[in-house]
C-alpha cells in the first residue's frame, strides 16, 4: 500500500541511515534560518513569525523528511517529534527568564553591605550604598527555624507512624496529609491570624513561624516516608527477631539507614516554606531594623520585604528588590542543591543495601 | 507474596503483627499515633477556626456571598465573592489550558525521548521551577513578563478579535494587568506539579504494552496516541486537579499581575481586569476594618473547602493510577 522503500543501509538494524540523518539534521536547521530570514527582512513581529511561519514550516518540513525515510507513519513521527521539542523548550525559555532576569537585575544590588545591613533611615531614593537584606535574612532564618523546630519532629512521627506501625489509621492519615500539603499559603495564614487572639500573640516572629507550620509539614512527612519506606523491611524484621523492642529497631537500625533520606526532607521543607510570603504579609508586622527576638515586635524576612518593594515605581527600591530575590533566590538554590546531592551522593537505596550487607556478616 | 505465587507453593501469607512488647514501645506507637491523628486535627482546627471567625459575614450576606457582586464592608455591609470566585476559575482554567500540553510534552520527553542524562537534567530543571518562590514569580512576571505578554496579547486581539474571549472595549489601554498574564503566571507555577505527576506515571507504565505495540507495527506517535495516552490519562487528569488546586490558592504572584475588579468579567481573557480570590484577600487586608476582616476569613474559608475537595480527589485518582505507591 505505502510506498514504503528503505534505502539500502549499512547498518540495517538502526533506524535510519547516514543520508537520512543529514536530512534530519538539515530539516531541524532549515526552516529556523528561513524563518529568521523573513522575520529579520521584512520585520514582522516575532510572535507572528513563531507561531504562524516557524512552527507550520517546521512541522511541513520535518513532515516530509519522516515521509521520505519511514514513509506516511513517519509524518506524524516526526511531527509529534517537533510538538513536543517547541513545548517543552517554551518551558525552559519560560525558567530561563525567570533565573536570568533575577541574575542580572538582581547582581548589581549585591554588595557586603547588603547583606548586612538593614533598611532603618533608607528612604525610597537612597542610593544602593547604603542598606541591605541583614535584617530580613536573619528574620528569615529564625522564623523559618522556629517552623522547623515544629515541623520536623511531628512530620518525622508521621513518616513513622505511616511505615512502623499496622494500624488501620495509616490510610486516611496518608490522605489528609496529602490534603494538607494543598493548603493554600494564604488560608495557613488566615488560619493562625483568627488564632492569634485565642493565644495572646501579637503580629510577632512566632506567629509567622506558626504560619508556616502547616505548608512545612507535609512536605517533611512525605520525604521522611518515602525516605523510611526505602529501608529494606528484613532489617527490621531482623533487629526484631533479635529482641529488640521497636523503638530500639527504629532508632538503632532504620533512622541510621534513612539518615539522608531525613536529611532530604529537611532541606526540601526548608525550601518549601523559605520563599512563602502570603502568611508571613498575614501574621507578621514589618519590621524596618533588625529584631531576632521572636516574641516581641514585628520582624524582617526576606519574601515579605521582596513584597514590600516590588510595586513601587522608584529606581533603587526596584533594584532592592531584585536583589533581596536573588538572596531568596540563591537561599532556595542551596537548600534544593544541597538535597539534590544528598539524596544522590549515597543513593538512599545502596545506602540501605550497604547496611543490609553489613547486617549480612 | 508474588514470589510465593510464582513458585507456585502452596503456602498462604503469613501475617506478621508487629505488637508493643513493652513501656518503651507503648510510648514510641504512643507518640507517633498522636502525631499522626495531628493531621486530621490539624484540618478540623482550621475549619473550626476559620468558621467562627467567618461566621459573621457569612451570615449576613448567605450563599449570595459566593456568587453575588457587591463589596461594600463597611457602607451597607455587603460582602459577596461573585467576579473573585468566577476570576479565580477562569485563571486556574486558562492556567491548565496553557500548562498541560507544555508538561505532558516534557514528561514525554523525559520518560520516552531523552537519553538517560539528559532526562534527569530536565527532570532537575523542572524541579528548580517548582522551588521558585512565588513572590520572585510575581516581580519577574510584573516587570518582565507583563510587557511580553502585553504584546502577545495584542497580537492575539490584532487578528483574533472576531472569538468573543479575545475582545476588547478598549484596545488603547495596553493589554495590561489582564487575566491572560495571570493564567500564563499561574501556568508557569503549575507547570511542575503536572510534569512531576506524569513523569512518575509515563516512567511507571508497563514496558510490555509499549514493546507489544512495536512488536505489532507501531510507530513513535501511534503508540503515544493509543497507548501511553489512554493508559496514563487518569494519571494526567489527577496531575491536573493537583495543579487546580495549587492554580485556585495562587496568592502573591496573582497579586501583582493582575487588575483586581469587581466588576465581574465573564470572559474577555485581554480585559485589563479580572480576580482572583486568595489575591483578593491579600489586596484588602492591610485597610481592613474588623468587619472586612471577616467577611476575608471567609473568602478564605471558601478556598479551603474548594482545595480540600479538589485535592481529595485529585489525590485519591493519583494514587489509584498508581497502584505501585502502596
Amino acid at each position: 500500500m505505502t510506498n514504503f522503500k528503505p534505502r539500502p543501509a549499512k547498518q540495517p538494524w538502526s533506524r535510519s541511515n547516514k543520508a537520512q540523518q543529514r536530512e534530519i539534521i538539515a530539516a531541524s536547521i532549515l526552516p529556523a534560518l528561513i524563518a529568521a530570514a523573513i522575520y529579520f527582512i521584512t520585520k514582522i513581529d516575532y510572535t507572528v513569525a513563531l507561531i504562524g511561519l516557524y512552527l507550520p514550516l517546521q512541522l511541513v518540513v520535518a513532515g516530509a523528511v519522516g515521509l521520505r525515510a519511514f514513509g506516511r507513519r513517519g509524518i506524524w513521527d516526526a511531527m509529534l517529534m517537533v510538538l513536543t521539542i517547541f513545548l517543552s523548550a517554551n518551558v525552559l525559555v519560560l525558567l530561563a527568564s525567570v533565573l536570568a532576569s533575577v541574575i542580572f537585575k538582581g547582581a548589581p544590588a549585591l554588595s557586603s553591605q547588603f547583606f548586612t545591613q538593614n533598611n532603618i533611615y533608607v528612604s525610597t531614593t537612597t542610593s544602593l550604598d547604603y542598606g541591605g537584606v541583614g535584617h530580613a535574612i536573619l528574620g528569615s532564618l529564625i522564623v523559618v527555624a522556629i517552623t522547623t523546630l515544629l515541623a520536623v519532629p511531628l512530620g518525622i512521627s508521621i513518616a513513622v507512624f505511616l511505615t512502623q506501625s499496622q494500624s488501620r489509621l495509616r490510610g486516611p492519615v496518608r490522605t489528609f496529609t496529602q490534603a494538607i500539603s494543598g493548603l493554600p499559603s494564604v488560608v495557613s495564614g488566615l488560619f493562625i491570624l483568627s488564632v492569634m487572639p485565642l493565644l495572646h500573640l501579637e503580629h510577632v516572629g512566632f506567629a509567622g513561624a506558626l504560619a508556616l507550620f502547616p505548608l512545612m509539614l507535609p512536605t517533611i512527612a512525605r520525604v521522611a516516608e518515602e525516605a523510611l519506606r526505602l529501608v529494606p523491611a528484613d532489617l527490621r524484621m531482623a533487629a526484631l527477631a533479635l529482641g529488640a523492642p521497636n523503638y530500639r529497631a527504629f532508632f538503632k537500625v532504620i533512622l541510621p539507614a534513612a539518615k539522608t533520606g531525613i536529611m532530604t526532607a529537611l532541606l526540601l521543607g526548608l525550601a518549601r516554606v523559605i520563599g512563602e510570603t502570603a502568611p508571613l504579609v498575614l501574621t507578621l508586622q514589618v519590621n524596618n531594623g533588625t529584631n531576632v527576638n521572636p516574641f516581641s515586635g514585628g520582624m524582617a524576612s526576606l519574601p515579605r520585604y521582596i513584597y514590600s518593594f516590588v510595586n513601587t515605581k522608584y529606581q533603587t527600591s526596584q533594584e532592592r528588590a531584585w536583589g533581596a530575590a536573588l538572596v531568596l533566590l540563591m537561599l532556595v538554590g542551596l537548600l534544593f542543591g544541597a538535597a539534590r546531592i544528598l539524596g544522590r551522593k549515597k543513593s538512599l537505596k545502596t545506602r540501605a543495601k550497604k547496611v543490609s550487607k553489613k547486617g549480612k556478616h | 507474596m508474588t514470589i510465593e505465587q510464582s513458585s507456585g507453593a502452596r503456602q498462604t501469607k503469613r501475617n506478621l503483627k508487629i505488637k508493643p512488647t513493652g513501656l518503651g514501645d507503648r510510648v514510641f506507637f504512643g507518640l507517633t499515633t498522636l502525631a499522626a491523628n495531628f493531621s486530621f486535627i490539624l484540618v478540623a482546627l482550621i475549619l473550626v477556626f476559620l468558621s467562627i471567625q467567618a461566621w459573621p459575614a457569612l451570615q449576613a450576606n448567605g450563599f449570595a456571598f459566593v456568587y453575588g457582586a457587591t463589596w461594600d464592608p463597611d457602607g451597607s455591609g455587603v460582602m459577596q465573592l461573585g467576579p473573585m470566585v468566577w476570576g479565580s476559575l477562569l485563571i486556574a482554567l486558562l492556567g491548565i489550558v496553557i500548562a498541560t500540553p507544555m508538561a505532558v510534552s516534557t514528561a514525554y520527553l523525559i520518560v520516552y525521548v531523552l537519553p538517560k542524562t539528559f532526562g534527569s537534567i530536565l527532570t532537575s530543571i523542572i524541579d528548580l521551577l517548582a522551588a521558585i518562590p512565588s513572590v520572585v514569580l510575581g516581580l519577574w512576571g510584573l516587570w518582565v513578563f507583563t510587557p511580553v505578554a502585553a504584546h502577545w496579547a495584542e497580537v492575539l486581539h490584532t487578528y483574533f478579535s472576531w472569538i468573543p474571549i479575545f475582545q476588547v472595549t478598549n484596545p488603547e489601554a495596553g493589554f495590561l494587568r489582564s487575566p491572560f498574564i495571570a493564567g500564563w503566571i499561574v501556568a508557569v507555577m503549575i507547570m511542575p506539579i503536572i510534569t512531576s505527576v506524569t513523569r512518575e506515571i509515563f516512567s511507571q507504565l508497563d514496558r510490555d504494552l509499549i514493546n507489544g505495540a512495536l512488536a505489532l507495527g507501531g510507530s513513535r506517535s501511534s503508540i503515544f496516541a493509543r497507548v501511553i495516552l489512554p493508559t496514563s490519562s487518569a494519571g494526567i487528569i489527577g496531575g491536573v486537579l493537583l495543579g487546580l488546586g495549587r492554580a485556585v490558592g495562587e496568592t502573591v504572584a496573582i497579586f501583582y499581575v493582575l487588575n483586581l475588579s469587581p466588576n465581574i468579567n465573564w470572559g474577555q481573557l485581554l480585559e485589563p481586569r479580572g480576580g482572583a480570590v486568595a489575591s483578593w484577600i491579600l489586596a484588602r487586608f492591610g485597610e481592613a476594618s474588623n468587619k472586612e476582616v471577616s467577611g476575608l476569613i471567609a473568602a478564605g474559608l471558601v478556598i479551603f473547602m474548594v482545595t480540600l475537595i479538589v485535592n481529595f480527589i485529585a489525590n485519591g485518582i493519583v494514587n489509584r493510577a498508581q497502584p505501585w505507591r502502596k
